[in-house]
């Protein structure tokens, strides 16, 4: 088996590492095709994809002395010997020596410690060999070139070594420096993401370039499985890597390169899977990469898991919210449900316990029970319409309705109440048909008449109106009554239990507006009141208008 | 005059108790029945004119006593509901029911339109069918001319607005469904095209009615359908004094 130098720890690593058949089960990663580096261990570096033949012992020697420069150290000691031959004829040969020094660091600065180990031995061979006389021979005339040897090797070395050794620092600097940078990017990009997609996009577009050629960060569902539909992934393998918190790689034979599955994993739990596909950095690189891509799913785990509390903590305020209106809509609604029952007990006993109670008297009591009752009744309709909006949501019978048949009906309902007060009514006699639920719609119109009932004086007048405008439908209620309380902005009436007069007589929890304009949202339109001048109110509904149905000619009927 | 025979089927007996006072006071004799199973023996024994009948029975559903008593009587049933589902009353009228109440209702309402049943059955019973003149408020409408006028002065329908109001004529002031109203005038190919019904609708008010934002006689019955109020036949003009203001808009809108 053919494996390169370096990478021979690799794939002790790799056989210990399982990797995952599409089936679902474990098999060790070595015995499938090309071995994948786990990534745990900062100094492997990552193998190269193509599976190794029987390279001749020759070409791996070259290969490997081109890796570390062996050559270039050679054909430098060769140059210098060159130079150093043509400059013997004007210098002396002790200042020569001095050419070999200066090659030695030179390669050692560009290639590293072994080529300037190597650069410095050859340097004084070929000194010896070509210059010391007697020249193109080892044999020496003076042993007292031996000692300029033996010191010249050691400078030579030491001198390699510490420009060796300068240059790896200066790498390891400007690759930190890159990892810092890259990492600030990330950094920037996932603190900018504010929802679980944005984070999705943010690693499959920016983050996982940098380390592959694709990348896929896969997300568990709310029961924990990861679903994906992305043909180069094992949804199986994906889940086993999320499931055991381990990395696992998968080569789906034939589908371009193999993928690497990554745990992301943030302090309380995995939160997803990193799959990278196309992984191939330079060797000389990978450990700095790998730091880098640790780094990048740490990020990435943690932002995932500030989104997820994020996304508690609002879910918490909307119950808590809830909460808080469920108390507010309990209190309201037992004070105004008890009121009118009092009173018509109270009543329903005097009538009868008092034998010699005044005919008008009796009249004003059964009045009273009757009115109570008309308001218990409004109460507990808006409230069931309520109960059955927030069951079900806002579930619309839509057909297509002349809003002058919504508009009689809830006339004709709110009759009594209205009693006495002039209504007006000014609808256009080509009004187009509008889309609506009739039965909420008419819920509207109804709390609207009710309130113009409830908050005006018995010979109040009222005015209703609908025309095309604009883009839709406008309807306008208005009343020349008292007009809108002036202490409050007039939106705040359509919050739940607002009511103009506080804690007055009139009974009603302030269900009624915030029902009307739910309906009227729920249609699309929008409700809003305004001040009517010179006294009143007005309440106005738009609607959004769309091309009706059309109506066969009669003649073709 | 025979005091007319109501049969009342309620299972709550306050209900009952208040709606017998209320008739009794009218003038009519009133059965009751609690149940469903009651309701079939009393109908069968005391031959009703008018039937009131709550739909929620406790051994069974008010529909299919409804279309049992359909089946060898046409007295009118009024529907009494605590179901507020469209739905519901669409399905008790077709049913066989004539018109129906939801509760809470108030006497008035219910003593008008117990008032107006009995009148149009009375007016079906009377042979009016040989009687082709129709007239309701100020317009006269001859089914068998097709002729209408309106303070006298003829007015134009079109083919398809004619049939639309005899079909609410045939109905006598009962509540016609959207589904019944588009069968008998458009055919069977229109029946979930209710706004036709509409727009002709709208048509006929415009035409017939003084005031066509608050018709007195072509009244809406919200997403169920229609009933034509205040209809009598030839000269003979049915009306009665109502006692107290507030009750006029509903003998108007209930008066067949």
């Amino acid at each position: 088996m053919a494996i390169p130098v370096r990478g021979f720890a690799v794939c002790l690593r790799a056989a210990r590492a399982p990797l995952v058949d599409c089936d679902g089960a474990a098999r060790p990663f070595a015995a499938s095709g090309p071995p994948l580096t786990s990534m745990r261990v900062a100094s492997a570096p990552w193998s190269p994809g193509s599976p190794a033949s029987a390279p001749s012992i020759a070409r791996r020697v070259a290969a490997m002395a081109s890796t570390h420069g062996l050559l270039p150290a050679l054909l430098a000691c060769a140059v210098a010997t060159l130079a150093a031959g043509v400059l013997l004829r004007v210098f002396d040969l002790s200042n020569v020596v001095i050419l070999f020094l200066f090659t030695v660091v030179l390669v050692a600065l560009r290639w590293g410690k072994l080529a300037g180990a190597v650069a410095a031995l050859f340097g004084v061979v070929s000194f010896d060999f070509f210059f010391v006389p007697p020249v193109y021979s080892f044999h020496l005339s003076d042993t007292q070139y031996l000692f300029t040897f033996a010191l010249t090797l050691v400078v030579a070395l030491v001198i390699g070594q510490l420009a060796a050794r300068l240059r790896e620092e200066t790498a390891s600097a400007i690759a930190g420096e890159h990892r810092a940078t890259a990492l600030a990017n990330v950094a920037g990009l996932l603190s900018a993401a504010v929802s679980t997609e944005e984070i999705v996009d943010e690693c499959n577009n920016t983050i996982a370039p940098m380390f592959g050629s694709r990348g896929w960060l896969l997300l568990p569902d709310a029961q924990g499985r990861i679903n994906t539909q992305e043909p180069m992934l094992d949804g199986a393998v994906a889940q086993w890597v999320y499931a055991r918190g381990r990395e696992a790689g998968c080569d789906r034979s034939g589908e371009g390169s193999p993928v690497r599955y990554t745990p992301v994993v943030s302090p309380l739990g995995t939160r997803g899977v990193l799959a990278l596909q196309g992984v191939a950095p330079s060797p000389s690189a990978a450990g700095e990469q790998q730091r880098l891509f640790e780094a990048c799913c740490a990020l990435i785990g943690q932002a995932l898991e500030r989104i997820h509390f994020a996304d508690l903590a609002r879910e918490a305020e909307v119950r808590i919210e809830g909460e808080r209106l469920r108390h507010a809509l309990l209190a309201a609604v037992s004070h105004d449900l008890k009121t009118p029952l009092t009173a018509i007990r109270g009543m329903a006993e005097t009538l009868e316990s008092a034998t010699g109670l005044p005919q008008a008297e009796r009249v004003s009591a059964v009045r009273a029970i009757r009115d109570q009752s008309d308001a218990l009744h409004r109460l507990v309709v808006n409230l069931l319409d309520l109960a059955r909006m927030q069951e079900h949501g806002i579930h619309l019978n839509r057909e297509w309705h002349a809003i002058g048949e919504v508009v009689e009906v809830a006339l004709a309902g709110a009759a009594m109440a209205l009693g006495a007060r002039q209504i007006h009514i000014h609808l256009d006699a080509d009004l187009p048909l509008v889309e609506l639920d009739a039965c909420l719609f008419e819920r509207v119109l109804a709390n609207l008449l009710d309130n113009a009932a409830k908050y005006t004086q018995a010979r109040a007048n009222l005015w209703i109106g609908a025309h095309v405008g604009g883009n839709g439908l406008l309807l306008q209620v208005e009343d020349d009554g008292p007009g809108l309380p002036s202490d409050v902005l007039p939106e705040t009436l359509f919050a739940p239990f607002a009511r103009g007069v506080r804690e007055s007589a009139i009974s009603g929890v302030g269900l009624g507006l915030t029902l009307c304009r739910s309906i009227v949202e729920a249609h699309g339109g929008a409700l809003h009141a305004y001040p009517r001048q010179p006294v009143g109110a007005r309440f106005e509904i738009r609607l959004p208008l769309r091309q009706p149905p059309s109506i066969e000619p009669e003649q073709n009927l | 005059m025979t005091r007319q025979r109501i049969l009342l089927v309620e299972d709550e007996g306050d209900i009952r108790h208040f709606i017998r006072v209320a008739l009794e006071r009218e003038g009519m004799t009133v059965f009751e029945a609690a149940n469903a199973w009651e309701a079939r023996i009393a109908a069968a024994s005391r031959q009703p004119q008018l039937v009131i009948m709550d739909l929620g029975l406790p051994d069974g559903d008010g529909k299919d006593v409804i279309r049992d008593l359909r089946g060898w009587s046409s007295a009118p049933v009024l529907v009494l509901s605590a179901r507020e589902h469209e739905q519901e009353k669409v399905a008790a009228l077709e049913a066989g029911a004539d018109d129906y109440l939801a509760k809470p209702f108030g006497v008035p309402e219910l003593l008008a339109r117990v008032r107006a049943h009995l009148r149009r059955a009375n007016l079906i019973g009377m042979g009016g069918a040989t009687l082709s003149i129709v007239r309701f408020g100020d317009v006269q409408v001859d089914l068998a001319t097709y002729e209408v006028s309106r303070n006298g002065a003829p007015v134009h329908l079109t083919p398809i607005e004619f049939r639309l109001l005899a079909a609410l004529i045939r109905g006598y002031g009962k509540v016609i469904t959207y589904r019944q109203l588009l069968l008998d005038v458009w055919g069977p190919g229109y029946s979930d095209r209710p706004h036709y019904a509409r727009v002709y609708m709208n048509n006929l008010r415009q035409k017939l009615e003084e005031d066509p934002a608050r018709p007195r006689h072509l009244v809406t019955e919200l997403q169920v359908g229609y009933r034509l109020a205040g209809i009598c036949r030839g000269e003979a003009t049915l009306s009665a004094a109502p006692p107290v203001p507030s009750e006029r808009g509903l003998e108007t809108r209930y008066q067949a």
